[in-house]
């Protein structure tokens, strides 16, 4: 129930944003006025990272590497907003410095109101508040004390008398990734890479603009993967199979669409006119200044006339790919433990295999419309267990230039997918 | 009908015997509530947390490359919270691979030093292991951790290893002539 009511009012926070749309500051480029999100925003969807501040030492020298998670988008002009998962933030909070919370203008433009929310409801029970008052009179309410921990003038883990909250966070987060509850705000986005959580991966970096004409725009649509098996319709594991062992094979596909790049080119007529002589000229035209004789020279010069609109369809090609098999769980519980006890000695031959690059491999090119595809095939791939396989692939784009500057950065992107390999498992009929 | 004939000694006898077993029933069924709810079980109870954390940090560090990453994990999860099987599963890949890589091998035996603070319903215990061989990344076979256990439906169980900064606030507590064990809100 506190759970349920934790994720309620974390979500509630998310209606001040409407506030961040009055007036002429960056956040008005990222809130319509009614608080909706500004539809020209680019959705860079969302990036993992595994920064060392989210990771937790343990002894001998080992570690959990946890995933900071963020959705991102990027603003007309290049800022980069960011809405860190619920457990990204708190541990955002608790290094406010090394996260580069302290460096988004969300902590200097709108103060931390809704952060010292999020942390008051995440961890203020599992403080021991009245040490807190016993030692620093001077906060006469925990948001003045959250306020000090944002800024690293208190350490808070000095405070702490309950500790497992910090789990069920991160549990909470899991079961739901679409709990955050805070948007910050990156400036000056690919200028400024090494500050924003997530860094460069698929910003878009618009080179320098005409002054005539409007800035340019760039619009992307997600990429298209695909991971299945292809053929046969049911495998069967090579250890039943021994003639032929045949093994299933695997396909996988991706289309990334062009990146639409629209500019405008300023574009100047000759005109001619009549302006003033330099010494040494000989005057032959009236430049009109109330003069009633020539007193100027007949020249000609640029005028700005119109912007002429590129639509640029640039391709982001396939830099890498990578696909994967890898038996689930409860497929090698099931060998192990029921095929164990009917099949003496069942065991889990392979459960993982390195489909592309590794048994097969992949190809990859851009047509003239800048569509570019990858396809990749893994033939007879020899499964020797029966279950469900995770399928997994992952790919990185090369990003985008146009005449040699960065239009958008390469982008990390993934699917998952399933496949059955079956057994033929002799049964007595009565 | 066939008359019985019953001695008045034998009534009174029959009588007595009868009561006993009920009493009898009735204390059997009621002493080990009682016993449940007395002192002696609170010692008992405080056994039972460094017992869950010894037993919790050995299945942590016991490692053997050639089993599977989750039987590894399942292990560690019997001993474990919900919430703390989810983040020791979640942070636990790099370090698996490392593992396999290293073909580690390795049994642990660890030791309670003694409870650093205690909110009624968690503790944090700093516990000594020992490591038959070292782990990849380290040349330690002896160590020192702090470890969170939580009360649960089904007893004491681990719910995550301390922090660095935790650890070191509870270091700099220490070193305050005013630290206390028995620490909390509740």
């Amino acid at each position: 129930m506190k759970r349920i009511f934790l994720i309620i009012v974390v979500l509630s926070l998310l209606i001040p944003s409407a506030v961040y749309a009055q007036g002429n500051d960056p956040w008005s480029e990222v809130f319509q006025p009614d608080g909706n999100l500004n539809p020209d925003l680019i959705d860079l969807g969302v990036t993992t990272d595994h920064p060392d501040w989210m990771s937790i030492e343990l002894p001998f020298g080992q570690s959990l590497e946890l995933d900071a998670n963020y959705h991102r988008y990027q603003t007309p002009r290049g800022n980069i907003v960011v809405l860190p998962s619920a457990s990204t933030l708190f541990f955002m909070a608790m290094n406010p410095q090394e996260s580069g919370l302290t460096s988004s203008y969300g902590s200097l433009g709108n103060g931390y109101g809704s952060l010292i929310s999020f942390l008051g409801l995440a961890a203020g029970d599992n403080l021991d508040w009245s040490r807190v008052h016993a030692e620093h009179p001077e906060y006469t309410s925990p948001d003045q004390f959250w306020g000090a921990v944002l800024n690293g003038h208190q350490d808070v883990w000095t405070y702490f008398s309950g500790w497992g909250f910090i789990t069920t966070l991160l549990q909470m987060t899991w079961n739901d990734g679409a709990l955050r509850s805070l948007y910050l705000l990156y400036l000056n986005g690919s200028q400024n890479c090494a500050a924003i959580p997530g860094g460069c991966s698929g910003i878009v970096t618009p080179p320098p603009l005409p002054r005539e004409c409007p800035d340019p725009t760039v619009s992307m649509q997600q990429p298209v993967l695909v991971i299945q098996k292809i053929a046969p319709n049911n495998p069967l594991v090579v250890g039943q199979d021994t003639e032929n062992r045949r093994g299933a094979d695997i396909q996988v596909r991706v289309t990334v669409p062009p990146v639409i790049f629209t500019w405008y080119e300023p574009i100047y007529e000759e005109r001619d006119v009549c302006r003033s002589a330099n010494s040494g000229e000989t005057a032959n035209c009236n430049t009109g200044s109330g003069s009633a004789v020539n007193d100027g020279v007949s020249d000609t010069e640029m005028v700005f006339k119109e912007c002429r609109t590129h639509v640029e369809h640039l391709p982001d090609a396939v830099a890498s790919l990578q696909a994967t098999a890898a038996l689930d769980a409860a497929s090698q519980d099931w060998i192990t433990g029921r095929l164990g006890q009917t099949h003496y000695e069942a065991f889990v031959h392979q459960a993982n295999f390195a489909l592309i690059p590794g048994i097969g491999s992949w190809t990859g090119g851009c047509d003239g419309g800048g569509t570019c595809t990858a396809t990749g095939q893994a033939l007879r791939v020899p499964f020797a267990d029966p279950g469900t396989f995770n399928l997994r692939m992952d790919v990185v784009t090369t990003g985008t230039r146009f005449r040699g500057v960065p239009i958008t950065q390469p982008r990390r992107v993934g699917i998952d997918g399933t496949m059955q390999v079956f057994v033929a498992l002799p049964a007595l009929v009565p | 009908m066939k008359e019985i004939p019953i001695s008045k000694r034998n009534l009174i006898i029959a009588v007595i015997l009868a009561v006993v077993i009920a009493v009898g029933i009735l204390v059997i069924e009621n002493w080990p509530h009682r016993t449940e709810q007395g002192t002696a079980v609170s010692t008992n109870e405080d056994n039972l947390v460094p017992a869950a954390a010894v037993n919790a940090i050995e299945k942590v560090f016991q490692v053997n490359y050639q089993e599977r990453k989750e039987a590894w994990l399942e292990r560690i999860c019997e001993l474990s919270t919900p919430a703390g099987c989810d983040l020791f599963s979640a942070g636990a890949d790099r370090m698996w691979e490392k593992y396999v890589e290293a073909k580690s091998v390795v049994t642990a035996a660890s030791q309670t030093v003694e409870k650093v603070a205690d909110n009624g319903s968690e503790q944090v215990w700093r516990m000594t292991i020992t490591l038959s061989s070292p782990l990849p990344g380290s040349n330690k076979t002896q160590d020192t951790a702090y470890v969170v256990l939580a009360k649960t439906e089904s007893g004491w169980k681990f719910d995550r290893f301390l922090m660095e900064a935790e650890i070191n606030a509870i270091l700099a507590r220490e070193k305050t002539p005013t630290t206390t064990v028995e620490e909390g809100k509740k």
